[in-house]
C-alpha cells in the first residue's frame, strides 16, 4: 500500500494519532493506575483518562474530516462530554485549547502544531483554580516547550515536534517527584502526566509507522477493534452498564465476550473490579454471560430517554410538590444507604459515583438536565469529581451552581442546609458554609505499602483520612477513629455521624461505638448506613 | 376569661387576672391525666421517657366548657374564652359547642392559631381591656401576630401525633435532625433544619431578631431549664427593658414536642 510522508497534520492524520495514542493508553492505562499517591482505593486516573480519551475518539471514528481543525473540535467536545476524574477533566482542556488554537485550519504545519501544543497547554493551566506544578499541566506545558523548541528547527518536521513533545512529556514526568512532596514520599510519579506522556507516545507511534510505512489499514483497523470504538448500525439497543467483582479477572477474555454481544464496548479495570459498558439488543444474554465471571455490581440498563423519564419518575414518586425557589438539587454519590440519605433530604437526582467509579461530565449532565427546575446546585462529594462536575455548567442551558464538596459528610451538611423557599444564591452561600464547617474522616484500608505525610503505611493496614489527609495507620477501626478524633480535638464538636460501609462487620460497628462513647463522652454519636464500597467507615465530625 | 392549659399560663397571671383553665388530657395507655391538675409537667416528662407507648392527647369536651361557662354565668354576663389554634386541636370547636348550649350567656370564642404562651399573653392583653368588646377586638388584632419558634430535639414525637410530616418538614431521612419550627397563622413551617443543637439555637435567635419589634416575648422549654435561662439572658441583654419570662411546656404540648424542645414565643408589634 502507498504511504505519504506526513508533511503537515491534516484530518485524517489527526484522526490516525488519536487513535493511535487511545491503542497506547488502553494498553498502558493499568500502570498508571498503579501510580495513586494515596495508599486509598480512589479515583483510579489511568481509567478515568481511558475513559475520557475513548470519548474523544468515539464521535471522530466515522468521521472522514479532511480538515484537522474539524477532528480537533470533535475530540474536544467529545472528551468534555466524557471528562471522568480531574486528569480526565484536563485532558479535556487540554484537547479544546488545541482545538481553539487550530480552528479553521485544515493542516498544520511543524510550526503550527506546536503553537496548538502550546496553546493546549495554556488552556488546561487556565482550567485549574490553583494550578500544582509536578502534575499533568506542567507535563503539558514542557511537553509544548519541546515542541516550541523544535519546531524552530530549519529541518522541522511533524514527527519531530510530536517525538520532542513526547521526550518533552517524559521528561517533566520524571521530574515530578522533585515537584511534589506527596509523589515524593510515595515514591511514584505523577499518574495524569504520565497519561497525557503515554498520549503523546501512541501519536509518536502512529505517525512514525506512518512515515516509515509500517502502518496499513488494516493493521490500524485491528488495533483499534481492541479498544471497539464501534458505533452501532442500527439503535443503540440498551445501554447496558456494570461493574465485575472478582478475582483475577481477565479483561482481555471478558472484553472478547461481550464484543460479540454488542457495540460501543467499553471493558475497563482490574483483576478485581471490571467496569463493563455496551450497547447490545439483549442485556440479558450479556447479564448473563457476564455473571459467570463474578458479582455484578450497579447494574443499569437503559437509555437516554429512559434515564431521562427514571429520574423524573422518581421525582413523582415521592410525591414532592414542586419548589417554591425552582432550585433543583443533584448529587454524586455511591452507596445504597448514602443514596437514600441524599434523597430524603430532598436531593432530586443521584448521579452514582465517587471514590473509585467517578461519573463523567456526561452523567452529570444528564441528570442536571433531567431534574425538572432550570436552577440546579450539584454537589460532586469527592475531591476527584469537581472538575468534572464544574464542566457541567458551560453544557447545559440551565443555571448551574457547583459547591465543592469534597466528601460525603460536606455533601450532607450542604444538602441539610438547602431551605426550599430561599432563593438558589442564597441557598449557595448557606450551604457552602455548612459544609466548610464539617470534619470529615474516613477509615479504610491502604492498597499498597507506601510513606505519606511522614507516615509508613503496609499493604492492608487500617488507614485514617481526615478531611482527605492521611493521618493515622494502625490494625483496627476504633484505634485509627480514636486518633483522628483526639487530633480534631473533640471539644470542639458535638456530634459524629458514622456512615457505615459495607466492609464493616456489626461487631466493628459495634466496638467502633462503643470506642467513641466511652473516649469522647461529650460526643453524641449517630450510625447510619452508608453502604459505600472501599471506606468502611465515613465519620462527619460536627 | 377562659383559656385552656395549652397557653401554659403562668400561675401568678391566673390568680392576677382571675383566668379560668380548662385542662385538655393526656393519656397513657388507659390511664387518662388532666393536663396540670392530675399530673405535673415534671410527672408527665418523667413518664413520657420511661413509658413504651407514647401518649396520646386529648381536647377537653363541649361538656366541660359548657360546665365552665355555666358557673361563670351566676357571676358575669359574659366571657372571653381564648384557646389553642384550630389548625392543632379541637379544643375551640368543643368551646364553641359548649358555649352554644349556655343560653344568656355571650361567650367570645377566639382561635388563637398559635399554642403555650402566646395564648397567655392575649389573655393579658384582654384582662387589660375594659370592656369585653375592647378585649375581643385587642385579642383579635394581635392573632395573626403570634409566632412560636420552636426547636425541637427530635421530630419523633410531632411525626407520632400526626401533627406534621416529614415531608412538611423537609425531613424525609432517617438522619436525626434537628428541626427549627415556627408556627405563625395556622401554618407550621420549617424555618431551618441543623444537625446539632449549639447551631440551631443561634439560628432562633437570628431569626427571631428578624422579627423585632415585638410587644410579648417569653422563652419556653421542656426539661431544659439551663439553655432556657441563657437564652431569656441573651434576649434580655437583646431588648433592655423588656420583660422576658421564662415558661415550662405542658404535658399536652410536651407530648408532640417531646423533651428538651426550647422555644421564643411572642407577639410582634
Amino acid at each position: 500500500m502507498a504511504s505519504r510522508r506526513p508533511v503537515g497534520v491534516d484530518g485524517p492524520l489527526f484522526k490516525q494519532a488519536l487513535l493511535g495514542s487511545l491503542n497506547w493508553l488502553a494498553a498502558n492505562h493499568e500502570e498508571v493506575n498503579r501510580l495513586n499517591v494515596f495508599p486509598v482505593p480512589d479515583g483510579d486516573t489511568g481509567t478515568n483518562m481511558l475513559l475520557t480519551l475513548q470519548s474523544a475518539v468515539e464521535d471522530i471514528k466515522e468521521s472522514n474530516a479532511a480538515e484537522v481543525s474539524k477532528i480537533a473540535k470533535l475530540a474536544s467536545h467529545g472528551s468534555l462530554m466524557g471528562a471522568r476524574g480531574n486528569s480526565g477533566v484536563i485532558l479535556s482542556q487540554i484537547f479544546r485549547g488545541f482545538a481553539r488554537s487550530v480552528e479553521g485550519k485544515s493542516s498544520l504545519t511543524p510550526r503550527e502544531l506546536a503553537v496548538a501544543l502550546e496553546e493546549a497547554a495554556n488552556a488546561a493551566y487556565r482550567a485549574v483554580n490553583k494550578p500544582t506544578e509536578g502534575t499533568i499541566l506542567t507535563v503539558a506545558r514542557e511537553a509544548g516547550r519541546a515542541a516550541a523548541s523544535a519546531a524552530g528547527d530549519s529541518d522541522a518536521s511533524v514527527p519531530g515536534v510530536i517525538a520532542a513533545a513526547a521526550a518533552g512529556a517524559r521528561a517533566a514526568v520524571l521530574k515530578t517527584p522533585s515537584q511534589l512532596q506527596i509523589l515524593r514520599e510515595a515514591g511514584v510519579v505523577d499518574a495524569g502526566g504520565f497519561g497525557l506522556q503515554l498520549i503523546l507516545e501512541g501519536m509518536l507511534k502512529t505517525v512514525e509507522e506512518e512515515e516509515s510505512f509500517h502502518v496499513d489499514a488494516t493493521v490500524a483497523k485491528a488495533k483499534a477493534a481492541q479498544v471497539s470504538l464501534d458505533l452501532p448500525e442500527g439503535g443503540w439497543g440498551y445501554c447496558t452498564e456494570f461493574l465485575i467483582e472478582g478475582e483475577d479477572l481477565d479483561i482481555a477474555v471478558i472484553r472478547r465476550d461481550i464484543e460479540a454481544m454488542g457495540n460501543s464496548v467499553l471493558v475497563v479495570g482490574e483483576p478485581e473490579l471490571v467496569k463493563v459498558h455496551v450497547h447490545t439488543d439483549d442485556p440479558t444474554a450479556v447479564i448473563t454471560r457476564a455473571g459467570r465471571y463474578g458479582k455484578l455490581l450497579k447494574l443499569n440498563v437503559g437509555d437516554m430517554d429512559t434515564q431521562h423519564k427514571r429520574i423524573l419518575d422518581s421525582e413523582a414518586a415521592a410525591g414532592r410538590p414542586p419548589r417554591a425557589n425552582g432550585v433543583g438539587l443533584v448529587a454524586v454519590v455511591a452507596g445504597s444507604g448514602l443514596v437514600d440519605i441524599f434523597r430524603g433530604l430532598g436531593v432530586d437526582a443521584i448521579v452514582e459515583g465517587g471514590q473509585t467509579m467517578n461519573p463523567s461530565t456526561q452523567d452529570m449532565l444528564t441528570a442536571v438536565d433531567g431534574v425538572p427546575y432550570e436552577e440546579i446546585i450539584l454537589l460532586p462529594n469527592n475531591g476527584n469529581v469537581i472538575l468534572a462536575a464544574n464542566q457541567v455548567r458551560g453544557l447545559t442551558k440551565k443555571k448551574v451552581h457547583m459547591i465543592e464538596t469534597r466528601s460525603v459528610p460536606q455533601g450532607v451538611a450542604a444538602v441539610v442546609a438547602f431551605r426550599p423557599e430561599r432563593s438558589g444564591a442564597d441557598n449557595v452561600a448557606a450551604m457552602k458554609a455548612e459544609a466548610a464547617r464539617v470534619q470529615t474522616i474516613e477509615v479504610t484500608h491502604a492498597v499498597r505499602d507506601t510513606r505519606s505525610n511522614g507516615l509508613k503505611v503496609k499493604k492492608g493496614d487500617v488507614i485514617g483520612l481526615i478531611n482527605d489527609r492521611l493521618e493515622f495507620a494502625g490494625t483496627d477501626y476504633a484505634e485509627v477513629v480514636n486518633k483522628a478524633l483526639g487530633k480534631l480535638g473533640p471539644d470542639a464538636y458535638e456530634l459524629v455521624t458514622v456512615y457505615r460501609g459495607q466492609g464493616a462487620s456489626d461487631d466493628e460497628l459495634a466496638s467502633l461505638e462503643s470506642a467513641i462513647r466511652s473516649n469522647f463522652p461529650g460526643l453524641a454519636v449517630e450510625v447510619q448506613q452508608g453502604g459505600q464500597q472501599h471506606y468502611p467507615f465515613i465519620l462527619s465530625v460536627e | 376569661m377562659v383559656t385552656d392549659s395549652t397557653a401554659d399560663l403562668p400561675d401568678e397571671w391566673r390568680e392576677r387576672y382571675g383566668i379560668e383553665v380548662v385542662p385538655l388530657k393526656v393519656i397513657f395507655g388507659t390511664e387518662t391525666f388532666r393536663d396540670r391538675v392530675d399530673i405535673t409537667d415534671d410527672e408527665f416528662f418523667r413518664r413520657l421517657a420511661t413509658s413504651t407507648r407514647l401518649p396520646t392527647t386529648s381536647a377537653p369536651s363541649p361538656g366541660e366548657f359548657a360546665d365552665v361557662y355555666r358557673r361563670l354565668a351566676r357571676n358575669y354576663e359574659g366571657c372571653i374564652s381564648i384557646h389553642l389554634g384550630a389548625q392543632l386541636s379541637a379544643t375551640v370547636e368543643a368551646a364553641r359547642v359548649g358555649a352554644q348550649s349556655v343560653e344568656g350567656f355571650r361567650v367570645d370564642v377566639i382561635d388563637s392559631q398559635t399554642v403555650t404562651m402566646p395564648i397567655a399573653f392575649l389573655c393579658k392583653v384582654a384582662a387589660e381591656s375594659e370592656t369585653l368588646e375592647a378585649a375581643t377586638a385587642a385579642v383579635e388584632e394581635r392573632v395573626p401576630k403570634a409566632r412560636v419558634l420552636a426547636l425541637l430535639d427530635t421530630l419523633r414525637y410531632l411525626e407520632m401525633g400526626g401533627r406534621l410530616s416529614r415531608a412538611q418538614t423537609m425531613i424525609g431521612t432517617m438522619l436525626d435532625l434537628k428541626p427549627l419550627l415556627l408556627v405563625a397563622g395556622r401554618e407550621i413551617k420549617p424555618v431551618e433544619r441543623v444537625r446539632t443543637r449549639s447551631r440551631a439555637i443561634p439560628r432562633m435567635v437570628d431569626y427571631f431578631r428578624g422579627d423585632l419589634p415585638i410587644e410579648h416575648v417569653a422563652v419556653m422549654h421542656a426539661q431544659a431549664p439551663d439553655e432556657a435561662e441563657a437564652l431569656a439572658a441573651s434576649l434580655r441583654t437583646d431588648l433592655p427593658g423588656q420583660d422576658v419570662a421564662i415558661g415550662k411546656i405542658g404535658c399536652v404540648l410536651g407530648t408532640h414536642t417531646g423533651p428538651k424542645a426550647l422555644g421564643i414565643v411572642y407577639i410582634k408589634k
